[in-house]
């Protein structure tokens, strides 16, 4: 069974439909890439399966919770803490926060979750993952401190402290300066070998095409080719993803 | 004679001090109040007390002065402050405290709203409430951001108290006044300056000493 089952999401802006009914699935431990050029509607899909935006219409099921309704909306005053822990977000900006050492960034969270682990327990985890993140020594640094890749390394490690079930990352590297945009790929790729269940919005086709097991290709609001890095890189049937790649491997 | 004089002086101002430092004991929380009012979603709330804070602060505080201390005798002809000095120091403190507030509030709404969405999203993605996005996110960086304002409006509170004495409120500038009738001497009243400069160069001091405090994040 699918980890993530996502059916007919749309979404409109000011009347204007900027989703038009997205469907996918996603199998657990695996990556799943969302091509498209801009204005496609890719940040409004992550953003709608963050609960930053709530959908028009759809169903999201997450592990066979369904989690969105489109018929059964939530109504404003609804707790969607619960279920937006479901799903991890990496943003573009990175939004650490600023008074707050990079390890304070990454515990704040589980620490007030308040799930009964103990504060050792948490600060341990939280080490961790910092060092998987190569960044054992900067710990203890505010972000203003630290370069842009290692604030975005951070962003990861904090998203996932809470264990997300899918994390999903926003064009991570596009507001790094092209040289650190390695160090970050490099983690994403060992998440990608461990299984890490994620959803890669991106514009780094090579890399999408290394860490893929799935391929979405956006535009206009509807996924246009969906398949293996194989497939829809290396092979696209549709016109507009040929015209999309040309574009990027220029 | 300098002796007595900087007695009474000081007498007068602790009256300066007290009307001061009751003005922030009450301004500063009322602000923060009608900064969320005056970002509030809702138009009906919203409009009046943007419209509130137009008037208080596009009208002089003395004439505000004059308007909350008379206003109640002329136009409802009640007699609402009373007779005696502690009438009159209510009344200042009444019109220092919605002056203040108002503008209190104006730096608090900038403050508030210069906080990247970012902040907030990040924020909610981690699943914390809305609480404690407030406390533990947003505050801290708010506060950081509006150290530099606060600190311009406190020390124009401090030379603004002498505005009190518009209705007779006794403050140090009255006391040093008072020496030219009695003593025909008019040193007295420009001494109150030092007064002003020593606490506003001690308030300096301490608002530059927080802006170090916070100056670990940027
Ligand atoms: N909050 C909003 N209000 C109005 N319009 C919006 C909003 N968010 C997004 N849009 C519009 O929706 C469309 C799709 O935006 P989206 O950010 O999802 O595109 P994208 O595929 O992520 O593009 P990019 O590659 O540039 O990041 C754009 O035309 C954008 O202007
Ligand atoms: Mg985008």
């Amino acid at each position: 069974m699918a980890i993530l089952e996502v059916k007919n999401i749309k979404k409109s802006f000011d009347k204007e439909e900027i989703l038009k009914g997205i469907s996918f699935n996603l199998e657990k431990g695996q990556t799943l890439s969302i091509l498209g050029s801009s204005g496609s509607g890719k940040t409004t899909l992550l953003r709608c399966l963050n609960f930053l935006e709530t959908p028009d219409d759809g169903t999201i099921t997450v592990n066979g919770e369904l989690l969105f309704d489109g018929a059964n909306k939530p109504s404003k005053n609804d707790d969607l803490r619960e279920k937006r822990l479901h799903f991890g977000m990496v943003f573009q900006q990175f939004n650490l926060f600023p008074q707050y050492t990079a390890l304070e960034n990454v515990i704040l969270a589980p620490k007030l979750e308040n799930n009964g682990r103990s504060m050792e327990e948490i600060v341990e985890e939280g080490k961790t993952l910092l060092n998987k993140m190569g960044l054992s020594d900067r710990m203890d640094n505010y972000p203003h401190q630290l370069s842009g890749g290692q604030q975005q390394r951070v962003a990861i490690a904090r998203a996932l402290a809470l264990k997300p079930d899918i994390l999903c990352f926003d064009e991570p590297t596009s507001a790094l300066d092209p040289e650190l945009t390695g160090e970050v790929l490099k983690v994403i790729k060992e998440l990608a070998d461990n299984h890490t269940t994620m959803i890669i919005v991106t514009h780094e086709i090579g890399f999408a095409r290394e860490v893929s097991d799935e391929i979405v290709f956006m535009d206009g609001g509807v996924i246009a080719e969906q398949g293996t890095p194989a497939q829809v890189i290396d092979n696209p049937s549709n016109d507009r993803t040929r015209k999309f790649l040309a574009n990027y491997l220029k | 004679m300098f002796s007595t004089v900087t007695l009474s002086l000081l007498e007068g101002f602790f009256g300066t001090l007290k009307l001061f430092s009751l003005t922030l004991l009450f301004s500063l929380p009322l602000g923060l109040l009608i900064s969320f009012g005056s970002m509030n979603k809702n138009v009906v709330v919203r409009l009046p007390i943007r419209f509130i804070i137009w008037v208080v602060r596009g009208t002089p505080l003395m004439l505000q002065l004059l308007i909350i201390f008379y206003g109640p005798g002329i136009f409802f002809g009640v007699n609402l402050w009373g007779s005696g000095d502690a009438g009159r120091f209510t009344a200042a403190l009444v019109a220092f405290v919605f002056n203040y507030a108002c503008y209190f509030s104006e730096i608090f709404r900038g403050g508030i709203q210069s906080i990247p969405k970012g902040q907030y999203e990040a924020a909610a993605v981690l699943g914390l409430t809305k609480r404690q996005t407030f406390f533990r996110i947003v505050l801290l960086q708010v506060v950081k951001r509006i150290v530099p304002p606060i600190s311009n409006e406190v020390i124009t509170l401090v030379k603004d108290t002498s505005l009190a004495r518009v209705i007779a409120f006794y403050e140090i500038i009255w006391e040093g006044e008072r020496f030219i009738k009695s003593a025909g001497i008019i040193w007295p009243l420009f001494y109150t300056g030092a007064f002003y400069l020593v606490f506003s160069g001690l308030l300096t001091l301490l608002f530059g000493y927080i802006e170090k405090r916070l100056d670990y994040f940027k």
